[in-house]
């Protein structure tokens, strides 16, 4: 019933994301809501993630492609750019949002984002200044992170 | 060898001798018996020593009986053997047990020699709970039970003396193994020295345990409905008959009804089999396309002799004055919410019910469910039976305005209907004094019933809130449904809340502190299901007093979320307002029912078996059944119908059909022609390989441009597809040319030239690309200044204002001035506006607004492509025609006011409008005149959208004008229509595949 009027768009973005996956990312659609995606990334390599696999979920608003997807991360993770909640700081994901943008290309930039965080624009003031301080210290910790909670999903 | 021993002899002789004796004692025995089974039974009893005694039964002596008193013996199950004849004598006596009558029963000997004696006591042996050993159950022949169901007796002795018939054991077996029956018994006559299969009669008397109607009431109602055992079979209502009872109160439906032959047919409808059957060639469920016409619902649920219900008025309340059938329709409502009067209700057995008398002493009443063998003491009262029903007057009688009407006459709260007879916003709009209209309200008893089994199981009817009214339509009628009570009823006098958006309230108070809430079926069935995460749904935490379905064919299909959803709402009064009960598939019925709490017709197990299967299997009787269902349920006026006098309920101003033929021009032949061929040279290859089915969508593909090519050329040279048509080029060319040169000397040949050109080279670069936005084939593209291209609607939606926004690939600021339109991929492969030519449609279409430009009067033009409708747009700026659109993009909002400023602005001459646009609902009687530019394959569609003037409110003479052009394949969609529009309606729309006849096709590649 719901997913009756999925717009073309979500239907189309969700076939390509199966059918061509991005490397790395796993995208697939909950049965119950075509909405809603089980999203799984795997650590950037050279990054302190790698090796881990992190879950994350993404919504698709109504207003879809006008608004951007909602996108949390479920698993913990390390990271000055990301809170303790999941809750992701990617300017792409707020004003930065344009409709040309698609769930891959989110996921990409969130990818990218884990190699390249940003503690100048930090959501985790903690981890941000941990990581301006001593970079390696925060970095071991990302690593530590990643080992505990990222591994084996 | 003389023969080998078969499984079914085994298995014959084994049912008689019971198991005592091994296979291989049986084997020994057909042999030496040549295979003649009575003669082997002989040689085992003559012969054999069984391998086992059954010594382990002890058998007590009873207390001794009155004479008249049969042994007292039950018999009760335990699988510690194979064969199990463990009895206990129990006192009969017992208040537990009710005595429910005794029968005659023919018992079959199956020992040679014994004896037993008239008066002589039996005791009835049942047979374990197991899996029977039967070597092939597949080939049981004749009415030969397995063995695990015999049910054997003996004597005092307890030696076996035979066996009771399999329609006995049969019942008995499942009552006894429950405890729920004991039976007693004692010969009546036997013969002196009994021979194999000797008969000997039995008197049996049946117990009945009173624990059985103690916790029975709800569990086996949901065993019915979730059984999808299709041979539902009720051990007690056969055991009853079995002994002979007869209820003294029949029901008034029973299953038997629609299980024998008995019933004569006065009607026959003939014409619904071919419809049933087709959902079964099909494979897969009917889209919304495939409607069942008016001829066929009528045969199905009947049209009311409207002349014989009385009319009400409705209170002052209602702003509007209703018609004489509307007043019928208030009084037939108010009659089914009411019910009969409460005494009668309370009186008056259930249908479904029927009464018995029990043969015990303490004069005993059972009440029989027929349909679902659930047996009660209580009495079952129609009080329990739904209120409200199914208002299924045809499109544009006013449903709403009855269904206003209604809310004003009758309003309350849920749950406390009885204990508070007249309503509270009745009693503050002062309208009591016209007591005269309700008369029976002051006499209903004060007494609050009781209306178990109805509520959701989860929850406590008392734990929910008490709420008004609510009412559910599709969100396109939502302003409608506003608007019209806001006109229709009096300010102040009920207060209307509209439950929408995304900021809507869960809270249950407020929801249930407003007389009406309107809602759409969408937040229905969110709320529905984010009720069952977290169970503080707004809408399912109160109990409302009445809930009416707009449009109630929305819950058609019964798995669905929305139609689960409708169902589980609480409510005291529920009614149905739709023109079509039945859309598709007998089955919709189903789901209005399950929502209406039509018992038992909500139970899916009874539905299938006594109305679903038969119809499905062209047995009329399933049909049948479903008009005795409807007929007292619901109401349904055409506007055909007739009042007292024989005359029209509803008078219209007249409406004058016409068809306009259209020549087309020597440039529109050629080209049509030059589709038509090559369109043909691929139907033909499909119908010689055999696969037209197969390759349907292709075929209607075809036809689509054919049909396209029909309102104008541009329409087919404007599809992504054309390379198919590659030399079609030429003839593009030739049409512009001849463009032109005909229309009055515009100089722009050069550039068409060039243009065209250009096309075709796009065209052979076979360049195509998406809009990064919807991502589909550009429609309609623009070049922003950065070089990229996206659909203009995209981009502009993307925008915060309407002028100017960001590039959404680069992000760099653009205006709209700066905007080009991009020539190559545009929604017109030509450019229209600067080659414009007129089709012959296009041309008929102008002549006939001109004709009526001076009266003034306002027209709707329909296409089913808004292609075509942009097509239109062009000549009428050019005439200065002045227009609105309302086409499938608009939002809520923006339709409403569409709709508005059509009727209301006076100099707006023309709302262009497409199909999926015109749908449901709207009113539109503004316009007197429709121009249906391109036949639709379902008339019904069609008829739908014309209807949207011809209704309620229409004071003027209206004008239905159709176009079809002269030899194309629009005259020969209406050979076909009139040839076999049944088949053809719904079967073919241009997106879905469906299986239709090839013949038909054939018929439109001519």
């Amino acid at each position: 019933m719901a997913n009756s009027n999925l717009p073309r768009r979500i239907i189309k973005e969700t076939q390509r994301l199966l059918s061509e996956p991005a490397p790395g990312i796993s995208a697939s659609p909950s049965e119950d809501n075509m909405r809603y995606f089980n999203v799984m990334i795997l650590g950037p390599t050279q990054s302190p993630y790698e090796g881990g696999v992190f879950k994350l979920e993404l919504f698709l608003p109504e207003e879809y492609p006008m608004a951007a997807p909602k996108v949390r991360f479920l698993t913990k993770i390390y990271h000055p750019n990301i809170d303790k909640l999941g809750r992701i700081c990617l300017d792409i994901l707020k004003d930065k949002w344009s409709p040309a943008l698609q769930i891959r290309t989110v996921l990409l930039s969130i990818q990218a984002l884990l190699s390249a965080p940003n503690p100048d624009d930090p959501l985790s003031e903690n981890i941000a200044k941990h990581w301006k301080s001593n970079e390696a210290e925060a970095v071991e910790t990302a690593k530590e992170w990643t080992r505990l909670y990222a591994s084996g999903a | 060898m003389g023969s080998k021993v078969s499984d079914d002899h085994l298995y014959t002789v084994r049912s008689i001798v019971g198991s005592e004796f091994t296979d291989m004692d049986i084997i020994r025995a057909l042999h030496l018996a040549k295979n003649d089974v009575t003669a082997a039974i002989n040689i085992i009893f003559d012969t054999s020593t069984p391998k086992s005694q059954p010594t382990h039964a002890i058998n007590k002596r009873r207390v001794s009986p009155p004479k008249s008193t049969p042994p007292t013996v039950t018999s009760s199950s335990k699988r510690n053997a194979d064969v199990e004849n463990k009895k206990c004598s129990v006192e009969s006596k017992s208040i537990d047990w009710w005595f429910v009558g005794s029968g005659d029963v023919a018992g079959l000997s199956t020992c040679k020699g014994r004896t037993i004696k008239s008066g002589d006591a039996v005791i009835f042996k049942f047979p374990a709970k197991k899996v029977s050993v039967s070597p092939s159950p597949g080939k049981v022949f004749g009415r030969a039970a397995a063995c695990s169901e015999i049910v054997r007796f003996s004597n005092e002795q307890d030696w076996e003396i035979g066996r009771i018939p399999n329609e006995w054991a049969r019942c008995l077996l499942p009552l006894v193994r429950d405890n729920k029956v004991k039976i007693e018994g004692k010969c009546e006559f036997a013969p002196n020295v009994l021979g194999i299969m000797d008969t000997i009669i039995l008197s049996i008397s049946v117990f009945i345990n009173r624990s059985m109607f103690v916790k029975q009431h709800q569990v086996s109602l949901k065993d019915a409905a979730n059984s999808t055992d299709e041979s539902v079979f009720h051990p007690l209502p056969s055991l009853f008959r079995l002994l002979g009872l007869s209820p003294f109160k029949k029901a008034e439906l029973t299953p038997g009804d629609f299980c024998s032959n008995k019933r004569p047919f006065s009607q026959t409808v003939t014409s619904l089999h071919a419809k049933s059957e087709r959902p079964l060639q099909n494979g897969h469920e009917n889209e919304t396309e495939d409607t069942v016409s008016e001829f066929d619902l009528e045969n199905i649920v009947g049209v009311a002799s409207s002349s014989e219900l009385e009319e009400m008025d409705p209170p002052e309340n209602l702003l509007c004055d209703l018609r004489p059938y509307q007043k019928q329709a208030l009084h037939w409502m108010i009659q089914m919410e009411k019910g009969r009067p409460r005494d009668d209700t309370t009186t008056t057995l259930h249908p479904c019910w029927e009464a018995y008398r029990l043969a015990d002493k303490r004069e005993l009443v059972v009440y029989l469910n027929a349909f679902s063998g659930e047996a009660t003491t209580e009495f079952p009262s129609t009080l329990q039976m739904a209120r409200g029903g199914i208002l299924a007057d045809a499109m544009g009688l006013g449903k709403t305005v009855m269904t206003i009407s209604l809310l004003i006459t009758h309003s309350g709260r849920g749950g406390l209907f009885g204990s508070q007879p007249i309503t509270q916003s009745f009693i503050e709009g002062g309208e009591v004094s016209d007591t005269g209209t309700i008369p029976n309200f002051a006499n209903i008893p004060k007494k609050v019933t009781k209306f178990t089994g109805f509520d959701k199981p989860t929850k406590q009817s008392n734990s929910l809130t008490s709420g008004g009214n609510l009412i559910i339509c599709p969100m396109t009628l939502l302003g409608q449904w506003k608007a019209e009570i806001e006109t229709h009823v009096r300010p102040g006098s009920l207060s209307l809340y509209v439950h929408y958006g995304q900021s809507r309230p869960k809270d249950a108070k407020s929801l249930a502190q407003c007389d009406i809430v309107i809602t759409t079926y969408g937040v229905l069935a969110s709320d529905f299901s984010s009720e069952n995460a977290e169970n503080n749904g707004g809408l399912f935490s109160i109990r409302w007093f009445r809930v009416v379905l707009d449009e109630a064919h929305t819950i058609k299909s019964s798995k669905s979320q929305v139609s689960m959803a409708a169902s589980a709402l609480i409510a005291d009064n529920r009614w149905c307002l739709t023109g079509t009960p039945i859309q598709n598939n007998l089955e919709d019925v189903y789901s209005l029912l399950r929502f209406l709490r039509i018992e038992p017709w909500g139970h899916w197990a009874w539905w299938n078996k006594l109305i679903q299967k038969p119809f499905e299997g062209g047995d009329e009787r399933g049909l049948k059944l479903v008009q005795s269902i409807l007929k007292p349920i619901m109401l349904r006026r055409t506007k055909h119908s007739t009042d007292r006098e024989g005359k029209p309920i509803l008078v219209l101003p007249p409406a004058d059909m016409q068809i306009i033929y259209c020549e087309p021009t020597e440039a529109e032949k050629d080209f049509y022609e030059a589709l038509f061929k090559r369109s043909k040279v691929k139907f033909d290859q499909f119908v010689e390989q055999g696969r037209v089915l197969h390759n349907y969508a292709s075929i209607l593909e075809l036809l689509l441009r054919l049909r396209q090519c029909c309102d104008h050329p541009f329409l087919v040279m404007s599809r992504g597809d054309t390379q198919e048509f590659a030399d079609l080029k030429k003839l593009a060319k030739r049409f512009l040319k001849g463009t032109c040169n005909a229309s009055e000397g515009e100089e722009k040949d050069a550039l068409s030239r060039a243009y065209v050109h250009e096309v075709v080279e796009e065209l052979r670069k076979g360049e195509q690309g998406e809009c990064p936005i919807c991502l589909e084939a550009f429609e309609d593209a623009v070049l922003t200044p950065c070089a990229h291209r996206l659909c203009r609607e995209c981009l502009l939606a993307s925008w915060r204002n309407s002028t100017s926004g960001l590039c959404p690939v680069c992000r760099k600021i653009v205006s709209k001035q700066d905007l080009i339109t991009a020539p190559t991929e545009s929604r017109f492969q030509v450019d229209i506006e600067k080659n414009w030519v007129e089709s012959c449609k296009v041309t008929g279409l102008l002549n006939e607004l001109e004709n009526i430009r001076s009266s003034g009067s306002k027209s709707i033009v329909f296409s089913q492509w808004t292609a075509f409708l942009d097509l239109l747009q062009i000549p009428f700026t050019r005439n200065k025609i002045s227009f609105l659109r309302l086409d499938g993009t608009l939002n809520m909002q923006q339709r409403e006011k569409v709709i508005k400023q059509f009727s209301e602005d006076s100099d707006i001459q023309v709302l262009l409008m497409s199909l999926k646009a015109g749908g449901v609902g709207i009113n539109l009687t503004a316009a007197s005149n429709a121009f249906v530019m391109d036949p639709w394959w379902n008339p019904a569609v069609e008829e739908q959208a014309v209807m949207r003037i011809h209704r309620i409110g229409q004071t003027k003479k209206v004008a239905i004008k159709r176009f079809i052009v002269k030899g194309s394949v629009e005259q020969r969609m209406e050979a076909v229509q009139a040839r076999k529009q049944r088949m053809i309606s719904g079967a073919l729309t241009d997106q879905e595949v469906r299986s239709a006849r090839i013949e038909e096709l054939k018929m439109l590649f001519t």
